[in-house]
């Protein structure tokens, strides 16, 4: 039980990506709101971002810029973070998206809740 | 100048239809030079992939590798053209092709005005460029950007018919795949705190090194990336966004995305599994167990679901379902038949899927029917499109002449040589479902005595597509030669060690 507890406190930005992870994915799958799933989207993208820049931190290490005067110096990993930057963009541009298509769905159903836009269609279809 | 081509050429078929894909927009006035710039993009992005699969053919499979930037392995990107990037690059290509001919003329209805088409051919071409970059990229984080280029491009696809139920498709989709998405970088993501590397060649090197330290970590990050690419590519429980998606989507867009973009999720699947994780720890695992299964049940529910199924694009739809599990299937078996078979399937499976969604296509577009019951007596008012239909059905059945038999013959055999007796059933009794969902239509279409009122075969350009994806299937059908020993090869590869 100790060691869990200790491998938690040196690990906790893992055990919070974790739970970030675990809410986003639930609130995704369960609510019926289109913006709340994609809330849920993006909450479930930060965790895998959390999580990776967590992997490139280096406890006691330095802003990665070469410093010659120091050539001993502990730097953290810069690629995460850099890597994380293009994440970022992508789940941008899939939320900008995903807000015109629900601007979209709006415009025609007159609602942003999944299950009402489903009923509606089958009212449609047994038309 | 041809020099500098030549050495660049696996960064330009990459390349060339990403930055098209930008300038197009600037030239939406002139519509007829939107359809001749993609049409010719795609023509050179096949006469590309064709060099470099004879290079590829002639060095006896020995990859090319090209740094990015200059910049070499370790540090830098790298793009490795292999004999499976080879056979994935021509069967992009070679189906995009016909495609973009078909959506020529055809698209305007489909879409609204030129701004709209023009958007349609950005996106069209952004998606193919994607596909040839998951062919040749051989690192990790390359793959997951090409992998949501090629999502976002896919739901913009869908989202391009003016019906709102396409909306609805496309949100769908953009949630699960982007949940998809998300659970693929979370593979990626614990591979590289294993080992350090997102290069595929390292990261295979140091992960078979150093495993055991971390066979918990292992495990989450495959069940990750399986779950992540199974929703993608559209493995059976975790499909419910396919059908709707490709139903609803423009014709040319349902074509491409079940005919390529579904495979562009596997390949990179089958390059993280073998190229990354490697055979042996695959069965260390036991993941191919679990892709045999999942295969499985693919084929045989995916089957069932279309045989229900009444409208014409969601049967086709279903139908993407059941294949992709002879995919898995042929993955999970794990020997250089049932590779050969699943590459060989997949390829053909890409020219069949298009050419029966364009088929589809004409046949709505002309008589503005989607339910097959109302498709009475249309093969004798459009001869070539339903003969093109009918050809492409046999084939996916899996009769003999055809390119589906070449595939599903070689599947037989791997799981013949696994001694895996309930696949050989499942192959088998596939592709009699298959015949049961597809026949039925063809019946309809010729037998049934009711004539539909005015409709005729489309345009030129329509013809010559279908014609040629047609071709394409009785090719290689006939003479599956040079492609099945660049399917063999890219098998072996995946096979051996590094």
């Amino acid at each position: 039980m100790k060691t869990l507890l200790d491998s938690l406190m040196v690990n906790y930005p893992y055990f919070a990506a974790m739970i970030l992870f675990i809410i986003g994915a639930f609130t995704v799958l369960t609510r019926s709101n289109l913006f709340k799933k994609l809330i849920g989207i993006n909450i479930m993208e930060s965790a895998i971002f959390l999580m990776f820049i967590a992997a490139g931190n280096i406890r006691g290490g330095a802003v990665p810029i070469l410093d010659k005067a120091n050539p001993k110096a502990l730097y953290i990993n810069p690629l995460p973070s850099a890597l994380m930057l293009t994440g970022i963009v992508v789940s941008v541009s899939v939320t900008a998206f995903a807000l015109a298509l629900i601007i979209k769905l709006y415009q025609f159903y007159g609602t942003t809740d999944a299950r009402r836009i489903a009923e509606l269609k089958k009212e449609v279809a047994s038309r | 100048m041809t020099a500098t081509i030549k050495s660049n050429l696996p960064v330009f078929v990459v390349i060339m239809p990403l930055f098209v894909a930008f300038v197009l927009p600037t030239f939406a006035r002139r519509i007829r030079l939107v359809e001749g710039l993609v049409t010719a993009t795609t023509a050179l992005g096949f006469l590309g992939a064709g060099y470099l699969a004879s290079l590829i053919l002639i060095q006896n499979g020995n990859p090319i590798n090209y740094s990015l930037g200059g910049w070499s392995a370790p540090w830098g990107i790298e793009i490795q053209v292999s004999n499976l990037s080879c056979f994935f690059l021509l069967m992009v290509a070679g189906v995009s092709l016909p495609i973009a001919l078909f959506a020529a003329d055809n698209m305007t209805h489909e879409v609204g005005g030129p701004q709209q088409t023009t958007r349609f051919y950005a996106l069209y071409l952004l998606l193919g460029g994607a596909l040839a970059g998951m062919a040749v990229t051989s690192d990790l984080f390359n793959v997951f950007v090409l992998v949501e280029v090629a999502t976002l491009s896919c739901c913009g696809l869908v989202s391009s018919s003016n019906h709102p139920w396409a909306s609805e498709a496309a949100f769908n989709y953009l949630i699960l795949a982007t949940l998809g998405s998300a659970l693929i970088l979370g593979g990626i993501g614990f591979l590289y705190i294993i080992t350090g590397h997102l290069n595929m060649e390292f990261a295979s090197h140091e992960l078979n090194r150093v495993w055991q330290g971390y066979p918990h970590v292992v495990w989450i990050a495959a069940s990750f990336l399986l779950v992540g690419f199974g929703v993608k590519s559209a493995l059976f429980p975790l499909h419910v966004w396919l059908p709707d998606a490709h139903s609803a989507a423009p014709s040319p867009a349902s074509a491409i995305l079940s005919g390529l973009a579904v495979k562009g999720y596997a390949i990179c699947l089958i390059k993280v599994l073998y190229n990354v994780f490697g055979i042996a720890l695959i069965q260390d695992f036991g993941i191919h167990r679990i892709l045999t299964l999942l295969g499985m049940i693919a084929i045989i529910a995916g089957s069932v679901f279309a045989l229900t199924q009444d409208k014409l694009k969601r049967r086709l739809a279903f139908s993407t379902v059941a294949q992709v599990g002879y995919i898995f299937l042929g993955l999970g078996l794990a020997n250089s038949q049932s590779l050969t078979g699943m590459l060989f399937h997949m390829a053909s499976h890409a020219v069949i899927k298009s050419g029966l969604f364009l088929a589809a296509g004409a046949i709505i577009a002309t008589t503005g029917k989607n339910r097959i019951s109302e498709m009475a007596g249309v093969g004798r008012k459009m001869p070539i499109t339903m003969a093109v239909f009918t050809i492409c059905s046999v084939s996916l059945v899996g009769i003999p002449l055809f390119s589906g038999f070449v595939g599903k013959w070689h599947l037989l055999l791997g799981s013949l040589e696994a001694g895996n007796r309930l696949a050989q059933a499942v192959i088998i009794v596939g592709s009699v479902l298959c015949a049961a969902y597809l026949f039925p239509i063809i019946r309809v279409a010729y037998f049934e005595p009711t004539p539909v009122a005015d409709c005729r075969d489309p345009g030129l350009p329509q013809m010559i597509a279908l014609i040629m994806l047609a071709a394409w299937v009785i090719i290689l059908g006939v003479v599956p030669g040079p492609f099945l020993e660049l399917a063999k090869r890219a098998a072996i590869d995946l096979l051996v060690m590094k």
